[in-house]
């Protein structure tokens, strides 16, 4: 009874950030009960233990033609535990059983929210138990898998990590949840204005997360941190019946400084215009040649072709006569070899919080192995000279460069970008590069050259939508479709166009880069792994920025998109007649 | 009747604002009679029935474990159920065609505000939508008519009905939250402190639901109710790896009506003090022979093998075992027994019960339903979809959003009229283990659910988890309590061998999941001796239990 009401009022002191180590109960019970996990010596040593907890409250609310479709706030703590038994060089890990478990399960998916020191070690004990149990098992499995089957190379299963201590007490900003139901309620009201529009949907979230990360090699981490964004979606139907989508995003890490309201509303305007002037738009013909992606776009391309791809995937150890359809990253295997043209650099650099006074989204401290990052020189002249690095050995890395930035599979944890730079040697003025685009057109006796201004990535399509898209791509690499596609005539005359989808678009594509403009454009994301980073599509996010010029390419295919069209509803849309007395009004 | 007026005191005496369904009923409405009219006019083939349904929850979940609150969730969402009928009642494209389940709505969230722009946009899209899956299926029906051979059951797809305008105020009580809060953490911090309990919880939710339906035939009905739970769970793990779990669930149509501290104090001790005996006792040995099932036992039973075989639309699916199709007029349960389903009914014997509601969810007004009188087949239950010898339905048509209606379950009531009282009814075991030679007979004291397999496909069975059996001795030994033991058996072998029942009668609460999602029902029932019951050993975990010891403060 005690007990539970000192609890109580812990929390109601709103106990998430305490000054000091020793009264952070959660803090105290990860470490207390990590302590004691070296005693589990009954069938194999356990060498590395790790505890992380993802500590989550988050607001969200989403909102259509100025009525609130929800409403919802979250809590949670969330554990991940991690046992690896034999060694450094051969664990229980990168085997492909190494994440199956089919003991019993101690309801430990969630650790209490209040900062109870004995509750929160009852679970910390169970779920160790759970994951030593999986690793004993997964560890026998792998070994009796390797005396049949030779690893396709011989790497060590982890890599050592130098301890780090970062113990951030900062409290987080409140959110104000009312204040922001109300403003993405305004914002999706601005959609009654455009009768084109079939569908749309504002939404936000705010979430004041909280990472908590030890592992018995002595890394102790409480890491702070904001992230909010407002999401604008929406489709329009042009008369034929297809379907047309865009959508903005608008992020921040600092929740003492959301969106500003006048950006918002810019953004969902545009995003109105672009699809009601998208309905009334002509179906684009199939065409090859040289393509601009200016501003936006060009940051959208290289962190799909690029940032996606500078990973070294690892192929788990597996029992034989059995294979595992994992695609590699399609620069597996090139390092020194020229990727960009060679007055090309890319630098991924997570240690920048700002660049020319705007924020960057991609910054963080320590990754999710507890390692803090450097920036990383990913090509050099064009060369590539490095990839995004975990804990997991892949060949040719040593260590770690601090990129564990999602889940990953069999023990490891995927890299991803943070802060991408692109920088361009030989820049030019934008208006230069359409000039060039005009030139090329006219030399080749083409009747027009395309602009792209927008990618649908992150996608805010539907699953159905992605799966038909992958489809088309036969099992080989896709890029998310073009948003906002535009003829460029000789005359100097844009003509927007629709249905246009990419071919044969892979990292290579990017060799034929012909030029590059002078200034840069920065590009925030959340990247969750999913095809065309798929909003909503996992769990958990990497917050990332690109920043990157325009670009003229050369050889880009583009071609009508061969989708089924739906016919056009029978009934009209109902009028779009703002509720009397309602927000709108107030 | 009594229930009904008692439930108003009770609503008139709390802190309620009102607002009625007239708002959304009234958007509703008017998009259902813009689609329809245009369909109607422009469609081919042209529906001939269209109706929304709007199912309204809102609500509050929490659960404690140790003393600690682990999660806590509010919920507040609409969810938008359309249904398009092509062709004609005779024939439309929701036809059963065997092994195919059919699907065509999908829950589209609904702004939760009354913005007639907002609703009327989603509407009309999933109108729109339903429509054109409604259209393909029709049309594929048609052709494989021509291919294939006539169905047994050729009764129409839709029943004609009347119908019903009914308005209810929607609720908009507060729950209280903090004080539960406060409550379930106590709890939970009792619960896990006994011995031997390895994890535990305590759960605690609240909800009103209001249900809104529109039909082109002119229904117009916005109802509600409310459902609160508490419940508690602790597991424990034998030395021999077998996982033990106990739990109770207390159901009410309002958290007032859940149990007070003194309830829950003596259910967390005898909870604790079941789960100390289970880990002492023996693992259950297979046997047939005969047993008490306890009125809780009884209902899950009766509802597993019994219930699930009388639900209408399954008697004219060709791919469904079809026990009791053609059985109507005919003796299927002994003649001391009686099967009446009444959802009108708001309470047994003072406990609320989870199966109540007003209409079905094809707006339906609800009926008692005598389903088997004095041991014999009457009727089925239906929901608007007709089958052979019976056209019209009697209220049972229920889905949760997102999901088709079929027939389903609501508060099954087993009445006996061969009721002895509950020393006698042990007596008789005694007699019968006598009779048949047995070393012992079987007791079930507690059950927490069941399944069972109705499809042609799969053998026709049943599996009832009891978590509380006792071997009886005949020779007066006390009970013996054994661990790991299901109940299992053919449905009709079962019924024969019911010998008597208690004059007792007990409630049984659940979630039942079905083709049409996971809805409340109740089961009430009288304890059952029964002639054999067999038991079979439970699937076991092989793990061991936890390696170090439970971790205490001194290890700080």
């Amino acid at each position: 009874m005690r007990g539970a009401l000192a609890a109580l009022s812990l929390l109601s002191a709103c106990a998430w950030a305490q000054p000091k180590a020793s009264a952070d109960a959660l803090l105290a019970a990860m470490q207390d009960e990590l302590a004691r996990g070296r005693a589990l010596r009954i069938i194999e040593v356990p060498y590395f233990i790790e505890y992380a907890v993802d500590q989550g409250d988050q607001t969200s609310a989403a909102a259509t033609l100025g009525a609130l479709l929800n409403s919802n706030r979250s809590r949670f703590r969330i554990p991940r535990v991690q046992v690896r038994v034999g060694s450094y060089q051969l664990d229980n890990t990168n085997f492909v059983g190494t994440d199956f478990y089919a003991g019993t399960r101690y309801e430990v998916e969630r650790l209490p929210l209040d900062d109870s020191y004995a509750a929160l070690r009852h679970h910390l004990w169970l779920a160790t138990d759970m994951a030593y149990k999986a690793a004993v098992e997964a560890f026998s499995r792998k070994r009796a898998a390797l005396r049949t089957v030779s690893a396709a190379e011989s790497l060590p299963d982890f890599h050592p990590a130098p301890p780090v201590e970062l113990l951030d007490w900062t409290p987080l900003p409140e959110v104000n949840a009312a204040l922001w139901r109300e403003r993405v309620r305004k914002l999706s009201a601005l959609f009654l204005r455009y009768p084109k529009v079939i569908g749309s949907v504002v939404d936000y979230t705010a979430a004041r997360d909280v990472q908590y990360l030890v592992n018995s090699e002595g890394t102790r981490v409480r890491q702070p941190s904001g992230v909010m964004f407002v999401r604008i979606r929406a489709t329009s139907q042009a008369p034929d019946g297809m379907t047309l989508r865009d959508a903005s995003v608008l992020h921040t890490r600092d929740l003492a400084r959301p969106p500003e309201e006048k950006d918002l509303e810019e953004a969902a305007r545009r995003v109105a215009e672009n699809l009601t002037a998208l309905a009334d738009a002509p179906i684009g013909e199939a065409y090859t040649g040289p393509v601009l992606f200016e501003g936006e776009a060009a940051a959208q391309i290289f962190a799909e072709l690029l940032g996606r791809n500078l990973v070294a995937t690892r192929r788990p150890v597996m029992p034989p006569g059995r294979t595992l359809p994992l695609r590699a990253s399609e620069l597996e295997g090139r390092l020194g070899v020229r990727i960009l043209p060679e007055w090309m650099d890319v630098v991924d650099d997570p240690t920048q919080t700002e660049w020319r006074g705007r924020p960057l989204f991609g910054h963080y401290r320590v990754d999710m192995e507890g390692v803090r990052p450097e920036p990383v020189v990913l090509v050099e002249k064009g060369v590539l000279k490095s990839f995004l690095l975990t804990r997991q050995p892949v060949r040719g890395s040593q260590a770690s460069n601090g990129r564990a930035r999602l889940p990953g599979g069999f023990g490891a944890k995927a890299a991803a970008i943070s802060n991408l730079f692109v920088r361009a040697a030989q820049g030019v003025p934008a208006e230069e590069l359409k000039k060039r685009l005009i030139e090329l057109c006219r030399r080749r006796d083409k009747p027009y050259g395309i602009i792209v201004r927008k990618m649908d990535f992150p996608s805010s399509a539907s699953w159905d939508e992605v799966r038909r898209q992958l489809g088309a791509a036969g099992g080989g690499p896709a890029v998310s479709a073009p948003v906002l596609v535009y003829r460029l005539y000789p005359d100097g005359r844009e003509e927007l166009i629709r249905g246009m989808r990419f071919r044969n678009v892979n990292v290579r594509s990017l060799r034929e880069i012909l030029g590059a403009s002078n200034d840069a454009h920065v590009f925030d994301y959340m990247e969750n792994g999913a095809p065309f980073a798929l909003m909503g599509a996992g769990a958990y996010v990497a917050e990332c920025t690109v920043v990157a010029p325009s670009i003229l390419v050369d050889d880009m295919e583009l071609d009508r998109m061969e989708e089924e069209m739906l016919r056009p509803p029978l009934v009209p849309p109902p009028p779009l007649v703002a509720f009397s007395g309602g927000p709108l009004d107030r | 009747m009594t229930g009904r007026l008692c439930l108003l005191a009770c609503l008139l005496g709390a802190p309620w604002a009102w607002a009625d369904g007239q708002g959304l009923l009234a958007i509703l409405a008017e998009e259902l009679d813009r689609n329809f009219r245009i369909l109607r006019e422009k469609g081919d083939p042209a529906p001939y029935f269209l109706s929304y349904q709007v199912t309204e929850r809102r609500g509050v979940s929490l659960t404690a474990s140790l003393g600690a609150l682990k999660g806590i969730e509010e919920q507040h969402g609409r969810w938008l159920d359309v249904t398009v009928r092509v062709g004609s009642p005779k024939l439309d494209n929701y036809r059963r065609m065997p092994g195919e389940q059919v699907q065509f709505t999908s829950a589209l969230p609904l702004p939760i505000e009354d913005q007639p722009a907002a609703i009327r946009q989603r509407v009309w899209r999933e109108t729109d939508r339903t429509y054109r899956m409604a259209v393909e299926r029709f049309i594929k029906i048609r052709t494989q008519r021509e291919v294939k051979v006539a169905a047994e059951d050729e009764s129409d797809d839709f029943s004609l009905e009347e119908p019903v305008v009914h308005v209810e105020p929607v609720g908009r009580a507060a729950f209280e939250v903090d004080s539960w809060t406060g409550r379930v953490r106590r709890w939970s911090a009792e619960l896990g402190r006994q011995s031997g309990v390895l994890t535990s919880q305590v759960s605690w939710g609240a909800q009103q639901e209001t249900r809104y339906l529109v039909t082109t035939e002119g229904t117009r009905i916005c109802h509600g109710r409310g459902y609160a739970r508490l419940s508690l769970r602790a597991r424990a793990k034998a030395a021999d790896g077998m996982d033990l779990v106990l739990e109770e669930n207390f159901n009410a149509s309002d958290a007032s009506r859940l149990p007070g501290d003194e309830a829950v104090r003596q259910t967390i001790a005898r909870l604790t003090r079941d789960l100390a005996a289970l880990l002492r006792a023996p693992p259950a040995d297979p046997f047939a022979g005969p047993a008490i099932l306890s009125g809780r036992a009884a209902a899950v039973f009766f509802h597993e093998i019994f219930g699930h075989r009388i639900e209408g639309h399954r008697q004219k699916d060709e791919s469904e075992g079809q026990t009791f199709a053609r059985s109507v007029g005919t003796k299927i349960l002994p003649e001391f027994l009686s099967i009446i389903f009444d959802p009108t009914r708001r309470q047994f014997q003072g406990q609320d019960l989870n199966g109540y509601y007003l209409f079905d969810d094809e707006g339906v007004k609800a009926r008692p339903v005598t389903v088997v009188e004095n041991g014999i087949l009457k009727t089925f239950l239906m929901s608007r979809s007709p089958v052979r010898g019976f056209t019209r339905s009697n209220g049972h048509g229920r889905r949760a959003p997102g999901f088709e209606v079929v027939s389903r379950q609501s508060n099954m009531l087993v009445e006996s009229a061969q009721r002895v009282p509950e020393k006698r009814l042990r007596e008789m075991l005694i007699e019968e283990i006598r009779r048949q030679g047995k070393p012992y007979g079987l007791y079930f004291r507690e059950v927490v659910g069941g399944l069972t397999t109705t499809a042609r496909a799969g053998v026709q069975a049943f599996k009832v988890i009891p978590v509380l059996v006792y071997r009886v001795w005949p020779d007066g030994r006390p009970d013996e309590l054994v661990r790991g033991a299901d109940i299992v058996g053919t449905p009709l072998a079962s019924f024969a061998r019911i010998l008597a029942t208690s004059d007792s009668y007990e409630v049984f609460n659940g979630y039942c999941g079905a083709e049409s999602g996971s809805l409340p029902v109740a089961a009430v029932a009288p304890a059952l001796l029964v002639s054999e019951i067999e038991i079979q050993k439970q699937q076991k975990s092989l793990d061991r239990p936890p390696f170090l010891p439970q971790p205490t403060e001194e290890q700080r």
